[in-house]
């Protein structure tokens, strides 16, 4: 056995080129893995500091049950403070807001909150010291924290103007740069006077919440057991523990997400990976065949050979992950960085390395190498002692071929059928898990089949491409199918890539169409008033937008949150005519939300089983109850949302921080020139910065942007895909160059030039990319077809199957087939002609 | 024509290939082995050579100066009137595609092509048409016609050399060059092969050089070239297998 293993060990030391390529691929895979957990780790452990400081004097803490309610009463603040074993009550306002400095520029970040609230001179945790200046002491002065002052350029004694959603524009100066504990990249913190906070960020009537500190002595649960006994219905008290669990549970979950996709992408890369090392092992079996022969011959058994190439899969395997996990490392510090320069508020600290991360990487990537190795070294092992004495070897068996065949058939009869049950099934759950057990089962399929797809696509496509190039492209297109199934998992690194990528690709046009259709379908108004950011369209804005000339309506929707007979239901109010502006699809009854009339979505009727002419009481705490009469139902429509009633409902039932409009539809009148229109309404709405005036195009193109994530995920794959694609490509062109040296020297021996013979291997690589390419576009655009289809009722009514990417992505595959195939090409080229002759 | 005329000679329009003091060394210092040491030979048109000699006597090396296919260390060689020194790459493999065929020992075919398209394989490489007139003559020639559409895993041994025969001759080279081409054959396949070179020869007035190991082979040549320590010692012409095996000797005996 030893001595099996010095065998292996030296093959692996010979064959450099080949290990590097294997290793990378191996790397590649469990480096996404790797890096997923540790960003994860890394940020959910920065997050968990930044809880632990800034609530860290926090013992008890009253909100409102509800996040929709309005919040803790300002009169039950001295009550609280009252409770035996409080010792500090801290009242927290907060709000979003938006700075903007003297000259004239918006404070923003990315994604960190922007949040204005209450500079607290007494705070259950310790007070701020300041980097310049001091607390704001009138209304007009306002705090900065020091991350932001320094990234936005705001100094002590500036003059900025401060902009919330249901207040007009304030003037205020800047008292002070604070040190912040919540060093967040890119968060901004604007703190006011008391008074100032209410003003801008509450109703005057009540807070977001009231932290408590105890006193000496009093446990946290005690002082919350206290405090919970003097509360009203709808307000809760939890102890600073429970605070904290629950901002950390919310920041896992969050993360999660973030960490699911970055697991999908370790996976596929894996996955990919797994065809590399697969052919890699392949070829190395095939090359040594005689070599492993012969020590059959001199009495190695069965399963020493077998253990051989198996131990060789191993060390690449536990090689490959130990350098993935340093790559993984790497990464998650490269995505933090990256992210990080966009300001999108992920905390700093220390990359966060656990046994899990670990573990996980060593143990998938070696086992995922091993598995990839286990084919080629049964294969290794059947080699017949006397095919030492043989001359030539011949190729796998067709037979082996035929059984993989059969296979590959009956689980694409069983993809067909899952398929079309998922195509024919009513509910979107069972449609959706049956097209993924479709998709999952045709990928195999493909899998398998794929040695046999690869002659039928690369022979026609090969007369058509090869054509120009006369023999070169007939021996191209006779060697890209000369080893089938060489060919296919070489090829299947670039179908898998591309049947995500095309299967997304469908779905996210298909979000953009729909939505396209639906602001088509529903917005008839000929400007569109809103925001583009965290902030409402400001109150004062909504009354200016009525009075500029040429305004025919204006119609306002807002944001309702009420009870209706008893149960949260969001909703949206209107101030303004439907008609005009929000076309509805009636299904019963009419577009009349006119006096105590509303009209619902098909979906709310059904669930509550409402219908025409139905009475509903619509409430919320402390602010009593309105009346309304079914009118009609609509279809169900993203935009209207589930119902649709008059502005007095939301005027009566909704606290005067939260009047504000999330958007504003306006008609011009008849024979205004929409142009002139349009400079008055953005006049009239300058004023409030965070304004903006779109027509429907620009509306709908804003909308489609925010399918662009999806997008760059798509772009982010794309690329994953054709990076180990072409470390595939390589990796098999320039094993078969050393194949077929021999074969070559003897092309140049009788004339091939140089030139020629790298052109054989372009167009060899390109076949092969390119039918990759299109086995994973036919299977992408039909998958993301099928399930943008399972989406129907979710509002996904428009397939729209992006053919122009499609033939792009077919383009970039035959760019990455001959870019991958240079350097082989080169060498091949490379090969003396005496090669033919010599080396018996 | 005397044999020490034909060994030192100079170069005469008559010679379809020639070497001119050619010395072939590889390795350098201590370790150094000298190939062909000063070698000047003329290898007439239409004739068929035979060149022997015992194994590291330089047979392949002299055949892969001739043929274009390696650099010599000094002297010079041509195909026809073309000096091969300093050619480009790029020139020297145009001149073998177009002047000159090859059958090797093992090896001689493109797996993945037909017969035919082996046959044709230069021609095609080169972007021409073949002659169809001349290449039915080769074909009935190599008496390959019923398998010209099989791919080379199809043909036995002897075919498979008669198919790479076919494409030396398909683009009527200035000369075929033949290293140990019936090597891997059974004395049957063996006479066949050498019988189609001869043909070929005689009839198609090709100039043929090839090296063998087996005297038998050898007996089919006009002309029979002894080499020995990289050095031609010997001549034989119209030579029998008895004649070549007792010069074979001979040179044995003497070294
Ligand atoms: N590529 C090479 N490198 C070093 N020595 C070589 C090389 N090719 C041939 N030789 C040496 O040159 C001599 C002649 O070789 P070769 O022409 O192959 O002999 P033959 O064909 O007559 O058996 C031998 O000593 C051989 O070892
Ligand atoms: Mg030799």
């Amino acid at each position: 056995m030893s001595a099996m293993r010095t065998v292996a060990l030296r093959n692996l030391r010979a064959h450099k080129v080949r290990l590097a390529l294997t290793l990378i691929s191996v790397l590649l895979g469990t480096a996404f893995v790797a890096g997923s957990f540790v960003f994860t780790d890394t940020l959910k452990h920065s997050f968990d500091n930044i809880f632990a400081t800034s609530d860290k004097g926090v013992d008890a803490r009253v909100q409102a049950r509800h996040d929709y309610d309005p919040g803790v009463p300002t009169n039950l603040i001295a009550t609280i403070g009252a409770v035996p074993g409080a010792a500090v009550v801290e009242p927290q306002i907060n709000g979003p807001v938006v700075l903007v400095k003297a000259d004239g520029t918006k404070v923003e970040s990315n994604g960190a909150p922007s949040v204005g609230g209450l500079w607290a001179t007494r705070s259950v945790n310790p007070i701020p010291s300041f980097v310049t200046g001091h607390a704001p002491r009138t209304d007009h002065q306002v705090v900065v924290n020091d991350g932001a002052a320094t990234k936005h350029g705001m100094h002590t004694g500036d003059q900025v103007k401060v902009v919330v959603s249901n207040s007009s524009v304030v003037d205020a100066t800047i008292s002070g740069i604070y040190r912040s504990s919540v060093n967040t990249g890119g968060y901004i913190g604007a703190l006011f006077t008391r008074g100032e906070a209410m003003r801008l960020f509450t109703d005057g009537r009540h807070v977001t919440a009231v932290d408590v500190a105890a006193a000496p002595g009093v446990s946290e649960q005690t002082l919350t057991d206290r405090i919970a006994k003097i509360l009203p219905g709808g307000l809760q008290a939890k102890t600073g523990t429970q605070v904290r669990d629950a901002e950390t549970a919310d920041i896992s979950s969050a993360l999660s997400f973030v960490n699911y996709i970055l697991l999908g992408f370790g996976i596929v890369a894996l996955l990919v990976g797994t065809f590399i090392i697969y052919n890699t092992f392949a070829m190395i079996v095939a090359q040594r065949q005689r070599e492993l022969a012969l020590l059959r011959a001199i009495g190695a058994g069965r399963k020493q050979v077998r253990r051989s190439v198996v131990f060789e899969s191993g060390v690449i395997g536990i090689v490959g992950s130990a350098l993935g996990l340093a790559g993984g490392i790497g990464l998650a510090y490269g995505l933090h960085a990256l992210l990080d320069s966009f300001d999108l508020g992920l905390p700093s600290g220390g990359m966060v390395l656990s046994t899990r991360t670990i573990l996980i990487t060593l143990i998938l990537g070696t086992a995922v190498t091993l598995l990839a190795g286990l084919a080629p070294a049964r294969r290794a092992a059947r080699i017949a002692p006397v095919a030492a004495m043989r001359e030539e070897f011949s190729s796998p068996s067709a037979s082996g071929l035929r059984r993989r065949t059969a296979i590959g058939v009956v689980v694409a009869a069983a993809s067909v059928a899952a398929t079309v049950a998922g195509v024919i099934s009513d509910k979107a759950g069972a449609a959706a898990s049956f097209t993924g057990l479709g998709l999952v089962t045709a990928c195999v399929a493909a899998m398998l089949l794929s040695p046999v797809l690869a002659r039928w696509v690369i022979v026609p496509l090969g007369r058509i491409v090869g054509r120009p190039f006369g023999t070169v492209g007939q021996l191209a297109r006779t060697n890209a199918i000369r080893n089938p199934r060489r060919t296919a998992a070489t090829a299947f690194a670039l179908t898998l890539g591309l049947i995500l990528v095309a299967g997304i690709a469908v779905v996210g046009a298909s979000i953009k169409g729909s939505l396209g259709n639906i602001i088509d379908n529903t917005v008839q108004a000929d400007y569109i008033v809103t925001t583009n950011n965290q902030l409402y369209v400001p109150t004062p804005a909504v009354a200016a937008v009525r009075t500029v000339p040429g305004v025919a309506t204006t119609t306002a929707l807002h944001d309702l949150n009420v009870s209706i007979n008893g149960k949260h239901d969001t909703g949206t109010a209107v101030d303004g005519p439907l008609a005009g502006s929000i076309a509805l699809d009636m299904q019963h009854g009419a577009a009349d939300i006119t006096g105590h009339n509303l009209v619902i979505s098909k979906k709310l009727a059904d669930s509550r089983h409402w219908a025409v002419g139905d009475t509903l009481r619509m409430s919320a705490p402390g602010r009593g109850t309105v009346t309304e009469h079914v009118a009609g139902v609509y279809a169900d429509n993203q935009l209207a949302g589930p119902y649709l009633t008059g502005g007095h409902v939301w005027r009566q039932l909704t606290p005067r921080n939260e009047l504000t409009s999330f958007v504003v539809l306006v008609q011009a009148k008849p024979g205004t020139d929409l142009a002139t229109l349009r400079s008055g309404l953005e006049k009239a709405t300058n004023d409030y910065y965070v304004v903006t005036v779109q027509d429907r195009e620009q509306f709908k193109g804003q909308t489609a942007a925010q399918v662009n994530g999806l997008i760059a995920l798509l772009y982010g794959l794309l690329g994953l895909a054709i990076v180990i694609a072409i470390l595939g490509i390589i990796n098999t062109l320039a094993l078969s160059v050393v194949e077929r040296r021999r074969e070559i020297g003897m092309l140049r021996a009788v004339g091939m030039q140089r030139k020629q013979v790298r052109r054989t291997i372009y167009l060899e690589s390109l076949l092969i990319s390119v039918f990759g390419a299109v086995l994973g576009l036919v299977l992408g655009l039909t998958f993301g077809s099928l399930f943008t289809r399972t989406l129907r009722n979710a509002g996904l009514n428009q397939l729209s199957v992006p053919w122009g990417q499609a033939l792009l992505f077919l383009g970039l595959a035959a760019v990455v087939g001959v870019l991958a195939a240079l350097w082989p090409g080169v060498r091949a080229s490379r090969t003396p002609p005496l090669e033919a002759i010599s080396a018996a | 024509m005397t044999r020490s005329e034909t060994i030192t000679g100079f170069r005469s329009s008559t010679a379809a290939a020639s070497a001119v003091d050619v010395v072939k060394s590889y390795g350098s210092g201590s370790t150094a082995v000298r190939a062909l040491d000063h070698v000047s030979v003329d290898l007439n048109r239409g004739e068929f050579t035979a060149i022997m000699g015992p194994s590291g006597s330089g047979k392949s090396t002299l055949m892969h100066c001739l043929a274009g296919l390696d650099t010599v260390t000094s002297g010079s060689v041509a195909i026809g009137d073309v000096e091969l020194r300093g050619l480009s790459d790029k020139k020297m493999t145009a001149l073998r595609r177009d002047r000159i065929g090859f059958v090797f020992q093992s090896f001689n075919l493109v797996p993945t092509l037909t017969a035919l398209e082996n046959i044709t394989l230069p021609i095609a490489i080169a972007g021409r048409r073949p002659d169809r007139e001349w290449l039915a003559t080769v074909i009935d020639t190599l008496g390959l016609r019923d398998r010209l559409g099989h791919r080379p895993s199809e043909l036995s041994g002897g075919q498979q050399q008669r198919v790479a025969v076919g494409r030396a001759l398909a683009s009527r080279p200035e000369i075929i060059f033949g290293d140990e081409p019936t090597g891997n054959l059974d004395s049957r396949s063996s006479g066949e092969v050498m019988g189609i070179l001869r043909q070929s020869v005689d009839q198609l007035g090709q100039t043929v050089v090839i090296v063998t190991h087996d005297p038998r082979a050898a007996s089919w040549a006009d002309r029979v070239l002894f080499l020995t320590d990289g050095r031609i010692v010997d001549e034989l012409r119209s030579p029998t297998a008895d004649s070549v095996l007792d010069r074979m000797k001979r040179l044995e005996t003497r070294s």
